[in-house]
């Protein structure tokens, strides 16, 4: 009877698949690395997230690197000069760097990198992160000069930045770069990406490691990596558990537990530079007021709300830019940041009219991963306790930055905040954001804007640290960017035991260089 | 029989022109201006290079001759771009329909081994607490919720006992969501084969059958059997239809790597171009799978074949 | 009993209306699923009523009680990751349940009565579009149409109630207009007709009452179906929002707790189960009452 042949022919089916299965795993043993979501794409060109950003460091190389402190070393470019006015750079590259498919990595790369970015029809998502770039120029296969049209010292720490990785120009007549092709010079070299499922890495036995944060200084010592997509925290921690994949980020509720019994190690990285932070739209009602802004401020516990979700592995954050970056400074900050009191914020928000049958009304806009719908639901109780009713809206990160900019654009309707974040080694991270027009289009001001230019020639650090604080006051006073948090994203890792060498450069860069995998 | 196929795979063809229709309306009924959403993301686009995106997209024409342009580009496998990351809309599609379509047929495949036997089983004890016994397990299993059944399922046998893999795309790995999704389909399997086996062993035609004197196994095996099935299969187009939709709420539980998990994360992070592609395609599936089916149906029913 | 009432269904509703009518809700109490589903409705509309009366805690307070409670005197169904009691959360969150089934049924109903109606009544070309219409919209099921609705309007438990509405009235329309099909056939109708009655007369006087029995049944169930759809898309984050106490969304958001507080997946779960089980058995229960022919079954 038909029935009975599709149960037996299902049961057959079945079998075979374990015997598959099986053989599969007693293969050689890649690196499974999984995370919550999956890159956009291969083109360091055409996004801004984390996921993707990671990935590229992997399989591109940039021309420097940052040391442990954050601070940038040489990498790809072996030295590199700059005329006094600050307009020309000129980078000399190393010697032998081959691209994947063989070919030299040179400085006709770096044009084609650069050029790329700049190119008038679909130019670079990040363009404007190179500053005022006018030439580029190739003196000789090592030597490159770029030229700019002003002044733009935040060239220097972007450089070592994955947003700025070198291209081969092989991958010119490529049709699908960035689908599935992506030549670069990398540790790692691409095999396959499979959307949605994972990224098949190889390792590129031809690498050099000339200035990244890894003890090795050659080609990785595993035969490959693969990146997979997990999206449930649990099902992530069930896999790790079992081995059948090797580090990802843990559901953060259980990170106490594990640290406890001791079955995975926890890294956290250090030196992340991370800041979230509230920031409003501020081009209109209710948020064009500093009052509405401020009451906000001192709604949000933002130490309880982290202590809750986080537990020790982040802490509260008083300064526009973290721990570790000049110019912090707790106290000082803690001053002028509208911090925790509900009565206040009652008060300010009475001021303007608003009460407990009148809320202030607004959206929160927060990104995805790393628990932060849960944290949102916090800040939204806590906000409604002193009568501000936050519609909670999550999306992706690029999305995020994407409707942030659309909000400050927009002259009519709800109110809008957001929880949003950056991470920068340097002050001058508030001068993108701050300084007209914004990163955003958000707040600006031509008093602000002078008080950022300051901070960008001082030389003197003193000088230089009190123009910085300046700045932070400004910024707390009148709530526009009223800081939370830090870390804040992707910088917990569970490891299997037996995974050896596995460390995070700043940014939260994994590093897969070094690792060895022992007997289970 | 041929007019009746003509008349399905009309009825088909209107299906997927309505989809189109809709499908090209759908970005404009997005409140906000799309191409502004679009490349907002990129800090340097300057108003200049957003009028000339907009000019190249097409979306300053008039709406008629913007779907003109999108039926175009559809005929020559052009679905776009995506927002995110700039890939070709067919790709990321394409690299993930055949596991939905997996999923769907390995559920189906599920629900009749179960439902099936379960139904007809019920129909010939017709009357007794047996009957009766396995229509309450049915209409318990119609009212589990499938997403919560999943989660359950996960928990347990992958979590908990490790018996199964937790992600990815290998053979193993759909046994879980097709059992899922399955489980909850093979009550209503069960049902809808009971009635219509009922219904056939009330007809004339069986007890005649009856009482010529045949023995009642060969009786249900090929008369009863066989005129049920028909009205069986009439129902899978729309069981097909409904595994579908069901498998996008699966997929996500169980990081199916298919289109439903694509969709979902597609609307949450507003890529329109992915939306419109894949409201199309499960169109088109659903369309021909039922168009399929009623070939099959045609064949097997005589009454039509002879039409 | 069975053979009385036999006997009035073959001279349909034109004999003794109201003795048919109290039989048949007695049958449908008395039946094993009929009495459960009235009771599960009788519950959920009790709940839902009283909620503001009878829950101890508001459900959006955080920290009532510490976070995690299993269920334990002070709090009969435990707390959540916020510390927000269960027993209240899932009290309120029946009164959504229950305005999910109003709402998306009735959608459903309205439009696709009209729909079935009107082709049943009319025949013709009027007839040929709009069944031709709803078949192409039975291809999309329910979740596709939430998902479109949802991606042009934003995620919300109305546009979420909506959308399952609307995705539901091909069914009810072709239920519909199967049942007003076989009414219009009969002799009687034509002879209305020829008495000289309009055309509202006959579509609401004679056609409507005589399809609302099946399109109870149909609605019955459609409840269950219309709340199963709903908790699914609140499930994906797509229909209820924060902090919204949707039984759906609630099990969405205790994915993460299933190892130390399985509670919190386990109670919204079952809930869901026993609603929809409930008006799925007052669904069986009214068809098997309306169509003695079943109890043959």
């Amino acid at each position: 009877m038909t029935i009975r042949m599709t149960r037996l022919g299902r049961t057959l089916a079945v079998a075979a698949a374990i015997g598959v299965a099986a053989a599969a795993a007693a293969q050689a043993r890649d690196i499974v690395w999984a995370r919550y979501g999956d890159i956009d794409t291969l083109d360091p060109h055409r996004a801004t997230s984390t996921l993707s950003l990671q990935t590229w460091s992997l399989i591109y190389d940039t021309l420097l690197a940052t040391d442990a402190t954050g601070a940038p070393v040489s990498n790809l470019a072996k030295s590199w000069t700059s005329n006094d006015a600050g307009t020309e750079y000129t980078f000399v590259l190393q010697d032998g760097v081959k691209c994947h498919d063989g070919t030299p990595l040179d400085a006709d790369d770096v044009k084609y990198t650069v050029e790329r970015a700049f190119d008038d029809e679909s130019p670079s998502v990040t363009q404007a992160s190179w500053g005022p770039i006018t030439n580029v120029e190739v003196i000789d296969p090592h030597t490159v000069k770029l030229t700019l049209e002003s002044p733009f010292v935040a060239l220097v720490p972007f450089l070592a930045d994955s947003f700025s990785s070198i291209i081969c120009d092989s991958n010119k007549d490529a049709d699908s770069f960035g689908t599935s092709t992506a030549i670069g010079s990398g540790p790692w070299k691409l095999e396959s990406w499979t959307k949605g499922d994972k990224i098949v890495l190889k390792k590129n036995p031809d690498y050099v490691n000339f200035g990244k944060l890894a003890e090795n200084k050659g080609a990785p010592y595993m035969d490959g990596l693969v990146i997979s997509v997990v999206p449930e925290p649990q099902a992530r921690l069930a896999a790790l558990k079992t081995g059948e994949v090797d580090i990802a980020e843990p559901p953060f509720d259980d990170v106490p537990a594990l640290k406890e019994s001791g079955e995975l190690d926890i890294v956290v990285a250090e030196n992340t530079g991370q800041n979230v932070f509230w920031e409003f739209a501020v081009h209109r009602p209710p948020f064009d007021d500093e009052r509405a802004r401020l009451a906000v401020g001192h709604a949000t516990d933002a130490a309880m709300a982290i202590e809750l979700i986080y537990g020790d592995l982040s802490i509260p954050e008083a300064c526009p830019v973290s721990r570790g970056v000049f110019g912090n400074d707790q106290d000082f900050c803690l001053q002028y940041r509208p911090n925790y009191d509900p009565e206040k914020a009652k008060a300010l928000l009475a001021e303007l009219g608003y009460g407990p049958d009148k809320p202030l009304e607004t959206t929160m806009i927060v990104w995805t991963g790393g628990n932060r719908q849960k944290l949102a639901e916090i800040f939204q109780a806590q906000l409604a306790e002193v009568g501000i009713k936050a519609d909670i809206e999550i999306m992706d990160i690029g999305t995020m930055n994407a409707r942030v900019r659309q909000e400050n654009e927009t002259p009519t309707g709800k109110g809008s905040m957001d929880m949003m974040t950056w991470s920068w080694y340097d002050p001058d991270i508030l001068y993108a954001l701050w300084h007209s027009p914004g990163a955003y289009r958000g707040y600006t001001s031509p008093e602000l804007d002078a008080m950022l230019e300051k901070t960008r020639v001082l030389t003197d650090p003193d000088e230089r640290k009190a123009a910085v604080q300046d700045v932070f006051k400004v910024l707390l006073e009148k709530g526009i960017h009223i800081p939370l948090y830090t870390p804040g994203w992707e910088w917990v890792f569970a490891v299997r035991p037996e995974v050896e060498g596995f460390k995070v450069a700043p940014f939260v860069y994994p590093i897969f260089n070094d690792v060895t995998i022992g007997e289970s | 029989m041929w007019r009746f196929l003509g008349g399905r795979i009309a009825m088909g063809a209107l299906t997927i022109f309505v989809t189109t229709v809709a499908v090209t309306l759908l970005i404009h009924l997005v409140p906000g201006d799309p191409v502004q959403i679009m490349y907002a993301q990129s800090q340097g686009t300057t108003p200049e290079q957003l009028e000339e995106i907009r000019r190249n997209l097409g979306l300053d024409q008039p709406i008629h001759i913007q779907y003109l342009a999108y039926v175009g580009k559809l005929l020559h496998g052009d679905l776009g771009y995506t927002i995110r990351g700039h890939q070709p809309v067919l790709d990321v599609i394409m690299q993930r329909l055949p596991n939905t379509i997996a999923l769907a047929v390995a559920a189906m495949i599920v629900a009749i081994a179960i439902g099936l036997p379960i139904g007809f089983f019920a129909a010939y004890k017709r009357g007794t607490a047996v009957d009766t016994g396995l229509m309450v397990v049915a209409i318990t299993g119609v009212s589990i919720p499938h997403f919560w059944l999943g989660l359950i399922l996960l928990f347990f046998f992958a979590v908990e006992l490790g018996w199964l893999p937790v992600s990815g795309t290998g053979p193993l790995n759909i046994v879980l969501p097709a059992v899922t999704l399955g489980l909850s389909n093979a009550a209503i399997v069960a049902r809808m084969t009971r009635s219509s086996m009922i219904d056939v062993m009330r007809q004339d035609f069986v007890r005649t059958a009856e009482a010529k004197g045949l023995p009642k196994r060969v009786v249900l095996s090929r008369h009863v059997l066989r005129a049920g099935l028909v009205p069986v299969i009439t129902m899978m187009g729309l069981q097909f239809a409904y595994m579908m939709g069901g498998a996008i709420v699966v997929e996500n539980i169980f990081a199916w790597n298919g289109v439903g998990r694509m969709a979902v994360e597609a609307i949450f992070q507003r890529d329109y171009p992915v939306i419109q592609g894949f409201i199309l395609t499960f169109a088109v599936v659903v369309v021909c799978v039922s168009i399929l089916l009623d070939a099959v149906y045609a064949l097997v029913d005589p009454r039509i074949r002879r039409a | 009993m069975a053979e009385l009432s036999g006997a009035v269904t073959d001279y349909d509703h034109e004999i003794v209306p109201s003795v048919r009518r109290t039989h048949f809700l007695k049958r449908v109490a008395l039946s094993p699923g009929g009495a459960f589903g009235l009771a599960v409705v009788a519950i959920l509309v009790f709940s839902a009523a009283f909620a503001d009366v009878l829950a101890p805690y508001s459900p959006i307070k955080m920290g009532v009680g510490k976070r995690f409670l299993p269920p334990s005197p002070g709090f009969p169904l435990g707390t959540d990751e916020f510390g927000r009691d269960m027993l209240s959360r899932m009290m309120f969150g029946s009164r959504l349940t229950l305005l999910i089934g109003a709402i998306a049924v009735g959608i459903s109903l309205t439009a696709g009565m009209l729909i079935g109606l009107v082709a049943a009544y009319r025949r013709g070309w009027v007839e040929k579009i709009l069944m031709r219409g709803t078949d192409v919209l039975f291809s999309f099921t329910e979740t596709l149409i939430a998902l479109a609705f949802v991606a042009v309007l934003g995620p919300s438990l109305t546009n979420a109630m909506i959308a399952v509405g609307v995705a539901g009235i091909p069914f009810y329309a072709r239920t519909c207009y199967s049942a007003a099909l076989v009414e219009r056939s009969k002799p009687f109708f034509e002879a209305t007709i020829a008495a000289g009655a309009g055309p509202f007369r006959l579509v609401f006087l004679h056609l409507l009452p005589n399809v609302l029995p099946t399109m109870i049944v149909v609605a019955t169930l459609g409840v269950s179906a219309a709340i199963l759809a709903a908790a699914g898309l609140s499930f994906l984050g797509l229909g209820a929002q924060p902090p919204q106490p949707e039984w759906g969304s609630m099990l969405s958001g205790a994915r993460d707790y299933f190892n130390r507080a399985p509670w919190l997946m386990v109670i919204p779960g079952i809930a869901i189960a026993v609603t929809v089980l409930g008006f799925n058995l007052l669904g069986d229960a009214i068809r098997t009452a309306l169509d003695p022919r079943e109890t043959e079954r």
